[in-house]
């Protein structure tokens, strides 16, 4: 997080993901902005909040996988099992 | 029946639950109207209750109930509110009984790998409690946090993961049940409260499974307990065509590994929708048309074993394997799709909000590209028509374990702000065409919601046949005054005397 509040509320250049859909951080998407101007317009987020939604979702879904079993089996090792 | 303070009926209520437990608040009543299935805005204030009861105990359901009986008064339960046919929806007034006061859990047997609960728990909260033994209940439908155990016995749901563990039906044993005329009995397998197989007497569970809550309220239910797995495994696989997919998900299903859980079939539709606005797949390459995944649960070494079975097949189908962060991070969101924020696109692409409907239907394995087909030209005649709706794809989910028939859902966005009275009508007649279409191809009207919501609910009766009128006997003998949930599966055919009204 930085200190000063201009950083913060000053998200990176958009990068072209898709034909709808822009990146500002790693494997983080957004829709393209130019679709949201008329029935839904995009909401000012500091940088930090963006970071912070994107984390607190990928702990929810680490939470989801404990509660249903004590371990999640790699499919890619499985597949270098198989090509061995 | 119109409250008013004073009234005689709602000073007995509250003599029975206490002053504190009988809400007449509008916030209170609106708050128990609203349910995920979009309905137009407008037209909500038909489907508020007059008050809400939120009783402690079996006892004090069965003294709301013989109130009600004794008045004539409409009465509507409702657990988690999740369901997507309307069930806890009040259509003429009265009371609802919001059961989520009766959350305990009485006991859990280890011996006998069981537990008893109020229906008011919802799973998640219990298999909190139920891993400090080691132990899961299994019932993982997409409402996984939100929904009550009470529920999805009124609605005899769907698991996620039945295809391993059963679903509601097979993982209830036991829960008693109040009558609409206020008697509670429990019912079974025999009378046994943690028996699994009897053949004692006519088998009542199932029929008061999945009622929507026409035949009285669930209380206290004894449910199956699992180990909880030491490995899950959820590999998902990407295709160029929804046929190669097709055939993949049918050889993965009728593999007969031991550990597997269930399948899902995404469709070029559904591929289209997560490439637009999902995460995992906008980076996709647009050669990506059609995905499969699946679910593994057990011990780590049978995991793996069968794991390797089924990568082994899916590749020989052609399958490419999608990598292990979005198969990891897709599936964990599989158990809780209420919580994802909704938006679709208009036609020219703009982003709108949009509700979800789901529609859903038991199809065999076989008939499954056909009905994808004729249900896409029902969704399409709507979008042609009008910016309202949006074709969000389809699924199909594995019912069990020898892939004869799947859980076949297509999903609808819905901009409900925009519903007008005919938008509404179209979207009924669209409900009943998809209904149709299911029983063209030998299926069932749903495998999961119920099929009482305004549009698909005109069919049932074509389904069911003789069994219908079967219904409607049973629905008069166990209540005669018509006060449970009346409005719902067209059950007021069962009292031609009467102009509908308890």
């Amino acid at each position: 997080m930085s200190y000063r509040y201009r950083d913060e509320m000053t998200p990176p250049p958009p990068e072209r993901a898709s034909e709808v859909a822009v990146t500002r951080f790693e494997h983080v998407y957004e829709v393209d902005p130019a679709l949201m101007t008329e029935h839904v317009t995009q909401q000012t987020f500091p940088n930090w909040d963006t970071l912070r939604l994107v984390r607190s979702r990928a702990g929810h879904l680490a939470w989801m996988h404990a509660h249903f079993a004590d371990k999640v089996v790699s499919g890619e090792e499985l597949l270098d099992d198989l090509d061995r | 029946m119109t409250v008013t303070l004073g009234d005689p009926v709602v000073e007995e209520l509250r003599r029975i639950l206490g002053h504190d437990h009988v809400l007449t608040g509008k916030a209170d009543r609106l708050n128990r109207t609203r349910v995920p299935a979009p309905f137009p805005v407008h037209r909500w204030a038909e489907r508020m209750p007059d008050l809400i009861v939120m009783p402690g105990s079996t006892g004090e359901v069965a003294e709301v109930l013989r109130l009600a009986h004794a008045h004539r008064i409409p009465v509507v339960p409702r657990d988690g509110g999740t369901g997507l046919t309307d069930g806890a929806v009040p259509l003429r007034g009265g009371i609802v009984v919001d059961v989520k006061r009766l959350n305990q859990i009485k006991e859990i047997d280890l011996d006998n790998r069981t537990c008893t609960v109020g229906t008011g728990i919802n799973a998640l909260k219990l298999n909190e409690v139920l891993s400090r033994h080691g132990l899961l209940y299994p019932d993982d439908p997409a409402s996984y946090p939100c929904s009550l155990v009470g529920g999805r016995i009124g609605t005899s749901g769907w698991s996620l993961i039945g295809s391993r563990y059963g679903h509601t039906r097979d993982l209830v044993l036991s829960f008693d049940h109040v009558l609409p005329t206020g008697r509670v009995i429990h019912v079974g397998d025999g009378i046994g409260r943690k028996i699994t197989k009897s053949s004692s007497g006519y088998q009542l569970k199932h029929l008061f499974m999945g009622h929507q809550g026409t035949l009285g309220i669930a209380t206290e239910a004894t449910l199956k307990l699992f180990p909880k797995p030491e490995a899950e495994f959820s590999p998902f696989w990407a295709f160029d065509d929804y046929d190669s997919a097709y055939r993949t998900v049918g050889q993965l299903a009728r593999a007969g590994v031991a550990t597997f859980a269930g399948a899902v079939l995404f469709d070029e539709w559904k591929v289209a929708y997560l490439r637009r606005d999902d995460e995992a797949y906008i980076p996709q390459p647009a050669s990506v048309k059609a995905l499969v995944c699946a679910a593994l649960y057990g011990y780590e070494d049978e995991v793996r074993a069968g794991g390797s079975r089924l990568m082994r097949i899916a590749r020989s189908m052609g399958a490419r394997y999608l990598g292990d962060e979005i198969s990891q991070g897709d599936w964990a969101a599989r158990h809780d799709r209420y919580a994802t924020p909704l938006h679709g696109r208009t036609r020219s692409g703009q982003v709108v909000p949009m509700s979800w409907h789901c529609e859903d239907a038991s199809i065999n394995y076989t008939n499954l590209p056909a009905v994808r087909l004729a249900w896409h030209e029902i969704a399409d005649r709507l979008r042609r028509a009008s910016d309202v709706f949006d074709d969000w794809g389809m699924f199909a989910y594995t019912n069990g374990a020898t892939g004869a028939d799947y859980l076949t859902e297509i999903d609808i966005g819905i901009w409900e702000q925009r519903l007008d009275d005919a938008a509404w009508a179209a979207w009924v007649s669209a409900k009943r065409d998809l209904a149709a279409v299911a029983l063209a191809h030998g299926g069932s009207i749903s495998a999961c919601h119920g099929s009482c919501r305004e549009g698909e609910v005109d069919l049932v009766p074509e389904e069911l046949g003789g069994g219908f009128d079967v219904m409607l006997a049973i629905k008069r003998a166990l209540d005669p005054h018509n006060i449970m949930n009346p409005g719902k599966y067209l059950l007021d055919r069962a009292y031609p005397d009467q102009d509908g009204s308890p």
